[in-house]
Parts: C-alpha cells; sequence; structure tokens
C-alpha cells in the first residue's frame, strides 16, 4: 500500500471516526432514551399535556419569527443588493451581528430596551402590544437570532440575477408586480426557501434569549427548548429525550422538505451533499 | 516516499499534540493542592455564604488545623443542584432549599449517611414565604385572596427547577386548607371539601401569573424589573433588598408555611476527595452561632424557633410542612403528574 | 415606494438589532467607566473570560483540523456512507444547546460504560473542562465543513493533480495548492466558530455546574451577575462580548468579500 493510499485512509478514518463520536453517539443514546419503553410510550411523554403545548407552541412561534424574517429579509436583501442611500454599507455590515452575539446577551439586550422599565418598552405596551414575558417575545427572540438567514441566503443570488431579465420583462411590457412574480421570485426562490428553513430549524432550538425574555409558564408562553431544560432539572429524563426528539424529527421534517424543494431532479438526499455536488463538474 | 511519509507523521504528530493539550487541560489541575471543598448552594443565600460563612470557616478551620482550605462554590437552583449531583457533580457538601431535592440524591445513593442526624434534623436555616409588593402597596395587597384578584399580576419561578417555587405553592394550598378550616367555623371541616378550597385558590393565583423563572433569584429580578404587582417568594430574599433601598415593601400574611433549608455532606465526593472531615466541619459550622448569625444578618429567621426573640413576629397562622402531612405527600399531591399544581396549569390552558 | 422601502428596512433593523444594542450601551455607560471597569476586572469576570478563552481556543484548533479533515474526505473521497456522514455535519444546526448539553450527560452520567471508565481513569467529564469543549465543539462543528465542502469542489482537483504530477508530497499538496485556495473560507468558518463558542450558553449551563472561579464562564458570569441583581456587573461584561462581536464581525466582513461565488452560511 503506497503513502498516498494510507493517508487517503487515515484521514477518512479521522473524519468518519469524529463525526460519529461527537455527533452520532450522542444522538443514538437521545433515541435510546427515548424509546427505551417503546413508541408507545414515547407518544404518551410529548403528548403531556404540558410538554404537547410547548412543542406546538414552539412551531407557531418559530412559524411566525420565520414568516417575519422572510418578508422583512427578502425586503432589505433586494433594498441592500438594489438601492443606493445613505447608510447602505453601515446596514449591510450589520446583517451577520446576530451570529456573532452571544444568545443571552441577545436576551438581556431585548429584555432591557422593551421591558417596562425603560421609556420604549412602556410607549410600546402602551401603544401597542406588550413583547416582553408574552408570546410576541418569544416570536421577536427568535427572529433576531435568526435574522441574518435570510439575507445572506438571498443577497448572491439577487446579485447574480441580471437587471436585464427583469429590464426585458418591463419591455415586453410586464407591470413590476407581473415582473416581480414571473422574474424575480422563480430565480430567487431557491435562495430564498435555504434561508427560511436554516431559520426555522435554528428558532425552534432557541434557548438563552427566550429563556430571558419569555414569561416560562407552562402551556402559555413555555417553549420546547425551556420545557426540556425544567424536565433535565426536575429528574425527568425521558420527559426530556422525548420533547429533544420530537424538536430533532420536526426539524429533520423541516430539513428534508426542503431538500425536496430545492433539489433539482435525480440529486442526492442531504442538503451539504446535493449542494456540494451541484457544483462538482 | 519518504516526504510523504514525513508529512503524514507530521499531521499525525500535530493531532496527537493537540489531543495531548486536551488531556492536559482536562486533568484536574488542582490535584496539588491538598484541601478544596466543592459546595453546591442554592441560589438565595450567595451573599451570606460569599460575605461571611465561607470566610469565617476558612478562619475557623485554619485555627483549628493549621490547614488552608480552597472553597468553590456553585449556585444555581436547588433543583438544577440536585439533579447536577445526581448527574456526577462532585460538590462534597450540598445546601439546598427543600429537603425533597435532598433526598433525591440519596435515592441516587450519593449521600449514604443519615443526613438529619444533627441538631436540626438536618435543616440549617429557616425563613416564610412572604410577599413583596410596590412601595407604599399600591394594589392593597394584605392577604391570598388579594392574589387571585383580577388584574393583578403575580410573580413565582417555575417549581420543576425552583425549590423555592415549591415552597411558594405549599404556602399558597396551606393557606387554602387554612381558609376552609376557618369557613367551617369551628366544626369539624372535610377533608376533600378543604383541598378543594385550597386547589380553587392555588388556581385562581396561578392564573394571574405573569412570569415563571428558572429560580427564586431570578424571579425577584424581574420583579426588579419592574414586571408584576407582587412577588412571592422567601422572606430572607426580600429583606436584604428592602434594607438595600430598593422600592418595595415585604408583607407576611397570616398564614404561611416555615421553610427549612437543610445541608448535608455527600459521602460519596466527599470520601472520593478525601475532605469528609472538612465538609463535616462545614456542615456542623453551619449550625454554629457564628453562621447562624450570618444568617440572621441574610435575613433568615433563627432555625431553631424557641429563639425567635428578635422582632421579626411569628405569623399568626404558620404551619409546617409536617402539619400538611410532610415533605413526599405534599410533593406529590401538588406537583405530580396528576397534582394540584399540575392540573390548576393543564385547567387554566384550557380555558376552565 | 422606493423610500417606503428603504424606510422599512431601517426600521427593520432599528427595531430588531440597532435599538437594542444602543440601548444596553447606554444603560451601560449610563453607570460610568469607573463602574465598567471593575465589573469587567473582577476576579469573577476575569476568570469567566479567562475560560471562555481557552475553551474557544481549544474548540478552534480542533475544529480547524479536524473540520478541514472532514471537509477534504467529503469533497475528495467516495466511500460507501459518505451520504451518511455528510448528513450528519447538519444535524448539529438543528440540536437546541439545551439537549446537546443533555446527551453528554446521558452518555457521560456516573452510571453510564463511558462515565464508569472515564471515572475510573480519574478524568472528570461532566461539570468539568472537558464537557464544556464537547459541548461547544458539538454546537460549533457544522461551521468550518459547511464553508470548506463547497469550496473544496468548486476549486476542483485540477491543479493539486498537477502538483503531484510535478512530485510534490501530499502535504505540500495541502499546504502549498489546497490551503491557500480556501483559506479564507477557512477563516469565515473559524470566526464563525469563534462566535458561536463565546456565545454557548444553554449547552454550557447544563454540563458546567457552574462553579465560581472554576467552571463558570463568561456568558454564565453574566447570567450569574444578571440573578445576584448586579445589573452593572451584567451589562459590562455583556458589552464586552458585544464589542468582541463586533471584532468577529469585521473579520467576517472582510472573508466574506474575500470568497466569491459562495452562498452565505
Amino acid at each position: 500500500m503506497n503513502s498516498r493510499a494510507l493517508t487517503v485512509l487515515a484521514l477518512r478514518a479521522t473524519a468518519v471516526g469524529y463525526v460519529v463520536c461527537l455527533i452520532l453517539l450522542p444522538l443514538v443514546v437521545l433515541g435510546h432514551q427515548a424509546f427505551l419503553n417503546g413508541v408507545g410510550q414515547f407518544l404518551d411523554d410529548i403528548t403531556l399535556p404540558q410538554a404537547w403545548s410547548a412543542l406546538v407552541l414552539t412551531i407557531e412561534m418559530a412559524l411566525i419569527a420565520t414568516a417575519l424574517n422572510a418578508v422583512f429579509g427578502t425586503l432589505s436583501a433586494i433594498v441592500l443588493v438594489r438601492y443606493q442611500f445613505p447608510g447602505k454599507w453601515f446596514l449591510n455590515s450589520l446583517v451577520d451581528l446576530p451570529f456573532a452575539i452571544p444568545t443571552l446577551v441577545a436576551g438581556l439586550m431585548i429584555a432591557a430596551i422593551y421591558g417596562p422599565t425603560s421609556f420604549v418598552g412602556a410607549w410600546v405596551e402602551r401603544s401597542a402590544i406588550t413583547i416582553l414575558y408574552e408570546q410576541p417575545g418569544i416570536a421577536f427572540a427568535m427572529a433576531f437570532v435568526t435574522m441574518p438567514f435570510t439575507i445572506r441566503a438571498l443577497q448572491p443570488v439577487l446579485m447574480e440575477l441580471e437587471p436585464e431579465q427583469e429590464e426585458a420583462a418591463y419591455t415586453l411590457g410586464a407591470g413590476p408586480w407581473t415582473t416581480f412574480w414571473k422574474v424575480t421570485v422563480p430565480s430567487v426562490l431557491p435562495g430564498l426557501l435555504t434561508g427560511v428553513f436554516l431559520a426555522f430549524v435554528r428558532a425552534l432550538g432557541e434557548f438563552g434569549s427566550i429563556v430571558i425574555v419569555a414569561g416560562n409558564i407552562p402551556m402559555k408562553t413555555q417553549v420546547a427548548s425551556v420545557y426540556v431544560y425544567g424536565e433535565i432539572e426536575s429528574y425527568n429524563p425521558r420527559g426530556a429525550t422525548s420533547v429533544s426528539i420530537a424538536v430533532l424529527i420536526v426539524s429533520f421534517l423541516a430539513l428534508l422538505l426542503l431538500e425536496r424543494m430545492t433539489r433539482p431532479p435525480g440529486e442526492r438526499f442531504f442538503i451539504t451533499a446535493a449542494r456540494a455536488e451541484s457544483r462538482t463538474p | 516516499m519518504s516526504t510523504e511519509a514525513g508529512a503524514a507523521r507530521r499531521g499525525l504528530s500535530m493531532l496527537l499534540l493537540v489531543l495531548l493539550c486536551m488531556a492536559a487541560a482536562s486533568r484536574p489541575g488542582e490535584a496539588a493542592e491538598p484541601r478544596e471543598l466543592i459546595l453546591a448552594i442554592y441560589s438565595v443565600p450567595k451573599e451570606a455564604y460569599e460575605r461571611s460563612i465561607i470566610p469565617s470557616f476558612q478562619r475557623y478551620w485554619r485555627q483549628r488545623t493549621g490547614q488552608e482550605v480552597r472553597i468553590r462554590a456553585s449556585y444555581g437552583a436547588s433543583g438544577a443542584q440536585a439533579r447536577a449531583i445526581i448527574g456526577g457533580f462532585e460538590a462534597d457538601v450540598a445546601a439546598l432549599s427543600v429537603e425533597g431535592d435532598v433526598e433525591q440524591i440519596v435515592k441516587a445513593a450519593a449521600i449514604s449517611h443519615d443526613w438529619r442526624q444533627t441538631p436540626h434534623n438536618g435543616m440549617v436555616a429557616a425563613s416564610v414565604v412572604a410577599l413583596g409588593v410596590r412601595k407604599g402597596n399600591p394594589k392593597g395587597i394584605k392577604t391570598w385572596e388579594d392574589l387571585a384578584r383580577p388584574g393583578i399580576q403575580v410573580l413565582y419561578p417555575n417549581p420543576k427547577t425552583s425549590g423555592g417555587a415549591m415552597w411558594d405553592i405549599i404556602a399558597i394550598y396551606g393557606a387554602g386548607l387554612k381558609q376552609a378550616e376557618r369557613n367551617a367555623s369551628g366544626k369539624k371541616v372535610d377533608q376533600t371539601a378543604a383541598a378543594e378550597t385550597a386547589a380553587g385558590l392555588l388556581k385562581r393565583i396561578q392564573r394571574n401569573v405573569k412570569v415563571m423563572d428558572k429560580s427564586g433569584r431570578e424571579s425577584v429580578t424581574t420583579f426588579e424589573r419592574g414586571v408584576g404587582d407582587v412577588i412571592v417568594t422567601y422572606e430572607n430574599e426580600l429583606l436584604p433588598r428592602i434594607k438595600s433601598g430598593r422600592p418595595y415593601d415585604i408583607i407576611v400574611p397570616a398564614e404561611t408555611v416555615w421553610i427549612e433549608n437543610p445541608a448535608a455532606v455527600i459521602d460519596r465526593n466527599a470520601d472520593r476527595h478525601k475532605v469528609r472531615d472538612v465538609a463535616e466541619a462545614f456542615v456542623a459550622f453551619l449550625h454554629d452561632k457564628e453562621a447562624q448569625t450570618a444568617f440572621l444578618n441574610a435575613g433568615f429567621r433563627p432555625i431553631d424557633q424557641s429563639q425567635m426573640t428578635n422582632a421579626r413576629d411569628r405569623p399568626a397562622q404558620l404551619f409546617t410542612i409536617h402539619d400538611l402531612g410532610g415533605w413526599d405527600l405534599v410533593s406529590a399531591k401538588l406537583f405530580g403528574p396528576k397534582g394540584l399544581w399540575t392540573t390548576a396549569v393543564e385547567e387554566l390552558a384550557r380555558g376552565k | 415606494m422606493r423610500h417606503f422601502f428603504i424606510l422599512t428596512v431601517w426600521l427593520y433593523f432599528g427595531v430588531l438589532l440597532l435599538g437594542p444594542i444602543l440601548y444596553l450601551v447606554l444603560q451601560t455607560f449610563g453607570e460610568g467607566w469607573t463602574v465598567f471597569f471593575s465589573e469587567i476586572t473582577k476576579p469573577e469576570a476575569v476568570h469567566g473570560f479567562k475560560l471562555t478563552a481557552l475553551i474557544t481556543g481549544i474548540v478552534l484548533v480542533v475544529n480547524i483540523l479536524l473540520g478541514t479533515i472532514t471537509a477534504l474526505v467529503l469533497a475528495r473521497q467516495q466511500f460507501p456512507g459518505r451520504t451518511l456522514l455528510s448528513g450528519l455535519i447538519d444535524l448539529p444546526f438543528a440540536v437546541s444547546p439545551v439537549i446537546a448539553g443533555f446527551m453528554l450527560i446521558l452518555l457521560f452520567g456516573p452510571d453510564t460504560l463511558l462515565g464508569t471508565l472515564f471515572g475510573a481513569a480519574g478524568v472528570k467529564v461532566l461539570y468539568a473542562l472537558p464537557a464544556m469543549v464537547l459541548a461547544t465543539l458539538f454546537a460549533t462543528f457544522p461551521f468550518v465543513v459547511r464553508e470548506l465542502t463547497p469550496l473544496l469542489q468548486t476549486i476542483g482537483t485540477e491543479s493539486e493533480e498537477a502538483a503531484r504530477t510535478l512530485g510534490a508530497s501530499e502535504w505540500q499538496v495541502f499546504t502549498k495548492v489546497t490551503l491557500p485556495a480556501i483559506r479564507w473560507g477557512l477563516v469565515y468558518g473559524a470566526t464563525l466558530t469563534v462566535a458561536r463558542s463565546i456565545g454557548e450558553f444553554g449547552a454550557v449551563l447544563v454540563v458546567s455546574g457552574n462553579i465560581l472561579l472554576l467552571t463558570q464562564t463568561a456568558t454564565l458570569h453574566i447570567y450569574q451577575s444578571y440573578v445576584d441583581f448586579n445589573y452593572a456587573g451584567a451589562n459590562a461584561v455583556a458589552l464586552t462580548l458585544l464589542a468582541t462581536s463586533f471584532a468577529i464581525l469585521a473579520v467576517l466582513e472582510m472573508a466574506r468579500n474575500r470568497t466569491t461565488g459562495r452562498a452565505a452560511m
């Protein structure tokens, strides 16, 4: 065996071993624990009223946060790519910030400004809705931590999209809305979907910021990650694992759906693989 | 060939180096230090421990044995600390909020001695459940019934993680029982009817709860952010805050529960670290005058109820956990899967 | 219409991002510089920063080394199970940090096989540095790999083959040909790793034991200060981490501008 083949094998063994130990093993243990007493027990655990409503609330809030970011994120991406205006570079360089800010710090910041002791919070509460400790706070925190996904997924696609295509549509007599729906949307859709789904999955698991800004009342403002934390700390590993697995299943289904919606026909299964392979010459 | 093999070797040795670094970093570096005591303490008495009890114990130990003892303390919600100890957190001594949490550690076999064999049944500090309201009591809150009034916002933490919340809910439950007794005006009270009254009070108050934090500490923090009209918590949590000038008042309801907080040596860890003597001395020290004074200054009540001489009055209808049937019974009755609190939360969510 | 859009975008950024940040800054410096400095130089805070730096350092080295290897294997090798491997890469992203910490407890608890093994060897895993490093590794694992795999496939293998024909060793091929081509992608992934490591809270909360001056990281210290009513302390350390976030952001920007034709994240 020559040394090149040896290197190849050594590298492969390292990579596989590392991923198996770091990621697969813990997941297997988690799954084993959750299904220790059979699927029926698992279903019983996740349909306990508090567990179930935490799951439903998490999904609802993540959907709202994702929808919010999909709309405003798309708008931001378009504005940041197409328009010239004062402060553009500033906004553009801020986009990644939520990835760089510790989520606990994000929670503290949101709680500080939108809490009743700040003038902003008092004003918002009087004139519109209570954000902090109620459901809007959860969606807000989720929107904060997932803000960059849509914008960052759309920007490169929009830059590549030739303005000529849109102009051609105009010259052919299409109005701005028709052009938007018929030309712009289809070409940015895969990028948009990727951003949106990744944001959704990320929002499902958020903990650090939500634990600060939500009321955490069971069946009212308690999300799945906070429920899991409570179960871990009150000697109920089974309840914790079951809900963890349920969240994972939802995330996984979302990623799978994304895969189906964005992959060109005939491509492989998982995102990274598919995305990577689509680039292989 | 040789260069390639060399490259592979270099790569491998680099990897090895990193792994070695990790292993070196992960080895408990304090092995050389002869005496180190790790404490797991619930979140509330942090100041009492950090400012007076720990330093004076270190002084005491130095005088007695000539040894320096380094103390590492961790502060967190009582249930979380117990869970961590069961899960392998190598604390030598646990000072928790509720005896139920210590019993969980006993069940996991990390405590093997009879931890109640001490002057006060294993308890080191005492308090009562009290109400904190905004300065001047603008909402006119005096009794538990006032907490159930529409529009009042109440705070207490989540009993899943917080021992303090368990005490709070037990106080409400016990007050409900007392209420039923009063309503019966001297006649014999029907047990089921009394439990129903108590459950009703609990549910009506739970309806007004605005935020449930992870620990008693965070609950006060939330209150200080301006959220809520009333906070239900330990009296000793409120007193120091008022002393430090925070604008709120404290109300001790006529019916409330006598809180006792346990401390115990974790045999498994103390033996493994060979610090049993220090750990036992520390727990004994908590019962002594110096530590008791520190607790008193931090807003606790004396563990010896007969010594309750100073200004703070004994609430008129004080009850203990034993009056309600003991810890196991009460925690199952309130916090079990079909417990009163659990069902109250579920029914409220269904809009009943 | 155009002005309306621009205004909306400013509002979106303002409400979600700028407002909270500015308010934290104002609040912290409302207390004055002296308070800020005395808070961030407290022994607990300094220890928190050091511990966070240590964890981040270890995680960074491991991720750069093993992350690059994994990306190379994924991009350059075909073998059975490769698809599964690449699917696993994305998973940490979908796992809540609390759950990540919890999995370590299930794996290394005192009654488990691994827990007993390490216990017998006298190595503390849970409630000590190793568990905190493992939890952070788990959370940050995808960043480098996800950056590098597509990049490696885009650049193809022609130059590498050419170098090999010219007699370069594998190590030379990697350092002279591959690495220069992927270095900004590596920087980008590594920077995201750093950001996530510094900010990790949920997983570390579950596995650290939160022992003062021993296993309390900077974020745990913020949390501890917050529950100890030391708002000035919590704000000061939070602001310091925020400043770090801005530095990280600058590196991200630079790295992003150097890598072209690559989808973000």
